[in-house]
């Protein structure tokens, strides 16, 4: 999503003007010149796409931090003046971020009615370690713990204004879907650029460090400044995981495609790892595409679809879920969607509809909430029944 | 960012406080519990008095949490490292501890361990070994029980917070100068074999761990592994051949002892070992004291009153 780190700036005038636009930006065309003698019937025609269309946020995030020669004075000035926009210092969920006072400037947006095509806004988290879990039946197994780090939500783009990039607008109907962006992690203003911070001033956030998109139906939207928390989900739930897989650099085709190699011995020399043969022969002449062959490996966005939720902490807003394999190393961002499998999926109105509320709950939820089939540690040892 | 911050900084401290003490490298070390650091321990008891009033933990409590409870020291592997799931796991942990009783043992203790099983009589199999390796840390931490049932060598791996282990008996606490006694695979059978129906050995209370320095003689080759290689203490002198004496001299690494980055990745830095302990030792010492009432309790026989 952040990979093309291009800069507004470093691109032409012109080529602006030709090729490219911005998402959420209205771009006005000049219509055909006045004042032609003959009024030609043309064939109706869409309007050029244009190849190339930078996301809203795709700006220079981190500023140059030259020495601007501050007295401890005026550094305490901007300090205060940083808190009293933005609130004071404060550790949420276990990370040190910012106590935001009442960001909704507006009334929050009307809820929308769920229905069974209704796709929901998601998160983004921190895959912070493995664990094992037991089950009732004393099984154990693996899981993998995302923290959902100080989620907002940072702007929401209705269906009518908002182009996604790879949209082919001849073969497709009307877009079904809203954008919202999501932001996760406080940081100090100070350290980023003023494009960069300007885009969480109309919700009143801090900048966040990391961004996401999340393509959600026109009913879940969620008004901008509105936090996210990790019981957005309910243990029990179904989502895919998308993030990074751990970058593994330039490897052979053993470790990258699973080739067995060559032999150990029988006169094999110096090509044990290899793979051998590419091409064929005959009327197979040469290497055909796609042939797999040593490469850079891993450092790419992969989904694992199908994950159940089996615990979610409350206090630190952490989701357990199933198995550990999320792509990514620990301490890396992930996004968490509702799964989109259609045997797994629920077609139950989901328990947070757009998201969660805590302010509206008549009691605060216990720090953690279990799966049924999960086994809480704090519960009695487990005794199976003799049959008799 | 927070994070890496702070094991920087923690870095940066301990090089500091590893240049001070150049000469005993042992302060800052973090090793399983081995009689082989016995000497350590001692000499760290006697150092004792010049730790200052303000530290989190007194000193002989420290090292004593580090060598019975060493699970709750996280994985010094920096990547892994995590400060808010490790706090999560400790909880987790003592939860666990609160509904069953985890003693202290050590590897070359003979342990007895009752669980749950679904295949088993009864619905519950009790197994009694010898504790030869113990492995792991959180929530993952594990050991492994031999022993020699029908002339057949049995090992059990066991995860020490696993819920269906309904009791862990110590029946002879004690040491062995080895890290790991994997080489009783290899040993002859006597060495691993302990009945089922064995009595605990009561150990006087107050009484340092007993350490067994038994020289066990091995099987003839073929082994598992190369034992006359790895510099066993607890095994009778292995012949080594004069091929592989020479291809020994020349694979050793004698400059890894003054290594002292070597031994800051491979352990946790002391100031941290004590906010790790701080945080939990105060319940686990009072879960202990419980254990041992009951224990008196268990032992003490109501006198009857003749005549």
């Amino acid at each position: 999503m952040f990979c093309i780190r291009r800069l507004a700036s470093q691109v032409p005038n012109n080529f602006f003007f030709s090729r490219v636009s911005f998402i959420g930006t209205t771009q006005s065309l000049s219509s055909q010149q006045e004042g032609a003698a003959l009024p030609v019937k043309k064939r109706f025609q869409f309007p050029s796409t244009p190849k190339v269309r930078y996301p809203l946020w795709y700006l220079k995030q981190e500023r140059v931090k030259y020495n601007e020669r501050l007295t401890d004075e005026n550094k305490a000035f901007i300090k205060e003046i940083v808190h009293d926009k933005y609130g004071p210092p404060a550790i949420i969920s276990g990370i040190p971020s910012y106590q935001l006072n009442s960001p909704l400037k507006t009334e929050p947006l009307a809820r929308g009615e769920w229905s069974t095509a209704t796709r929901r806004c998601g998160l983004i988290a921190r895959k912070i370690g493995v664990y094992p879990m037991w089950d009732k039946k004393g099984n154990q197994f693996l899981t993998t713990l995302l923290q959902v780090v100080d989620n907002h939500v940072v702007k929401y783009i209705p269906p009518e204004e908002y182009k996604p990039i790879l949209r082919v607008n001849r073969y497709l109907r009307p877009n079904k879907y809203g954008c919202l962006i999501v932001g996760a992690e406080s940081m100090d203003p100070q350290n980023y650029t003023k494009q960069y911070t300007g885009l969480f001033n109309e919700a009143g956030l801090m900048p966040k460090r990391v961004l996401g998109r999340f393509h959600v139906s026109p009913e879940a939207a969620i008004q901008p400044g509105t936090p996210l928390y990790a019981t957005h989900y309910r243990p029990g739930d179904v989502v895919d995981v998308r993030a990074k897989t751990v970058d593994r650099g330039f490897q052979g085709v053993m470790k990258r495609w699973g080739f067995k190699g060559l032999r150990a011995t029988h006169g094999v020399t110096k090509s044990h790892r290899r793979g051998g043969c590419i091409g064929g022969g005959s009327k197979k002449a040469g290497v055909w595409k796609g042939k797999k062959m040593p490469g850079l490996m891993g450092n790419r966005m992969r989904i694992l679809k199908g994950l159940k939720i089996w615990r979610i902490n409350t206090k630190y807003t952490k989701i357990y879920v199933q198995g550990p394999a999320v792509p990514g190393e620990c301490n890396s961002i992930v996004y968490i969607y509702d799964t989109i499998l259609p045997l797994r999926k629920t077609y139950t109105k989901p328990a947070a509809f757009p998201t969660h509320y805590p302010e509206e709950d008549e009691q605060p939820f216990p720090e953690d909430l279990y799966d049924e089939e999960a086994h809480g540690l704090e519960s009695p040892t487990i005794f199976f029944e003799e049959e008799k | 960012m927070s994070l890496t911050r702070t094991l920087r900084q923690g870095l940066w401290q301990n090089i500091v406080s590893a240049r001070k003490n150049v000469g005993d490298r042992n302060l800052t070390r973090m090793i399983s519990s081995s009689a082989s650091t016995k000497e350590a321990q001692k000499a760290e008891e006697k150092k004792q008095p010049e730790s200052s009033a303000t530290d989190l933990m007194p000193a002989p409590a420290l090292n004593r949490a580090r060598f019975v409870y060493p699970e709750f020291l996280p994985d010094p592997k920096m990547e892994w490292r995590n400060l808010i799931r490790e706090k999560l796991e400790r909880s987790d942990m003592m939860k666990r501890r609160r509904n069953i009783d985890i003693p202290e043992f050590y590897v070359g203790s003979v342990l007895a361990v009752t669980s749950s099983h679904v295949h088993a009589q009864r619905k519950v199999s009790r197994f009694v070994g010898i504790c030869i390796q113990r492995q792991g840390c959180g929530l993952r931490s594990r050991f492994v029980l031999r022993n020699i049932i029908d002339n057949l060598g049995c090992e059990i791996e066991y995860y020490m917070y696993d819920p269906t282990i309904q009791k862990i008996d110590v029946l002879k606490l004690e040491k062995r100068p080895d890290r790991e006694l994997l080489y009783l695979r290899d040993a002859l059978p006597e060495y691993s074999t302990f009945p089922l129906d064995m009595e605990p050995i009561p150990l006087p209370e107050g009484s340092p761990v007993p350490v067994n320095d038994i020289k066990v003689k091995m099987k003839g080759r073929p082994w598992t592994q190369k034992w006359e290689k790895k510099g066993l203490l607890g095994v009778e002198k292995l012949e080594i051949s004069q091929k592989n004496l020479i291809r020994m001299a020349r694979a050793a690494k004698p400059w890894e002892k003054h290594d002292l980055m070597l031994e800051y990745r491979k352990t946790i830095p002391e100031e941290e070992q004590k906010e790790i302990f701080s945080e939990v030792y105060s319940e686990l010492h009072q879960l202990e004291l419980t254990r041992r009432k009951m224990k008196r309790k268990r032992m003490f026989v109501k006198p009857v009153k003749s005549a």
